[in-house]
């Protein structure tokens, strides 16, 4: 074989890869969910408190832009399976 | 993983569902026995983080494109699902449609 480690090496390497990546990439999700809902709701600056209309506006944001990604998430699968079967037909 | 898609409420990086229904993912079609584990390592990681870009932008796009009126409400409405359903279907067939042209192109050449 090419190397001195086992498959499982191999393995925990692409795990430690994949869960870095999570991270980075939630960190980086978190971020722009506050710009955006900060950009959609807030434009009051009389005070230095959200007022109640933009708490609101801030919670339907945050949720209705999560569910937005799970739908996406799921449509994503589900094309990227289609993809996969169409290589896999071609035969790459 | 990527995608950030957060599942409703939980604490774990919304890309759950993306990279799981990818495990092997695009990957697929890599001849992965007759690759060194280095190169497959970094192929992988390639791959992945096309994968994240490609969600990030499909929920940037879609959000744009979807989401007109922000926010009378905690739920998806109807035609914003909908609406979300056919913007990922189509930004595949863009890809599908530029990568063939491109192809195309680098093939005369």
């Amino acid at each position: 074989m090419y190397n001195n480690y086992g498959a499982s090496y191999q393995e925990q390497r692409l795990q430690q890869m994949m869960e870095q990546k999570q991270l980075k990439d939630f960190m980086r999700m978190y971020s722009n969910l506050v710009s955006r809902c900060f950009d959609d709701c807030v434009a009051d600056f009389t005070s230095n408190t959200l007022n109640d209309k933009e708490l609101t506006c801030v919670n339907r944001c945050t949720q209705k832009n999560m569910k937005l990604n799970e739908r996406i998430g799921q449509r994503f699968a589900e094309e990227n399976a289609k993809l996969m079967e169409d290589q896999a037909k071609m035969g790459r | 993983m990527f995608g950030g898609v957060f599942g409703g409420g939980s604490q774990k990086p919304a890309g759950q569902m993306a990279p799981g229904g990818m495990g092997g993912g695009m990957g697929g079609g890599m001849g992965q026995a007759q690759m060194d584990p280095n190169a497959q390592l970094a192929a992988a990681e390639q791959e992945m983080e096309m994968v994240t870009d490609m969600f990030a932008r499909l929920g940037d796009l879609c959000y744009r494109k979807c989401l007109i009126q922000r926010y009378s409400d905690e739920e998806l409405t109807k035609a914003e699902s909908v609406c979300t359903d056919r913007c990922v279907a189509k930004y595949f067939q863009v890809n599908r449609e530029v990568s063939e042209k491109l192809a195309k192109l680098s093939q005369t050449n």
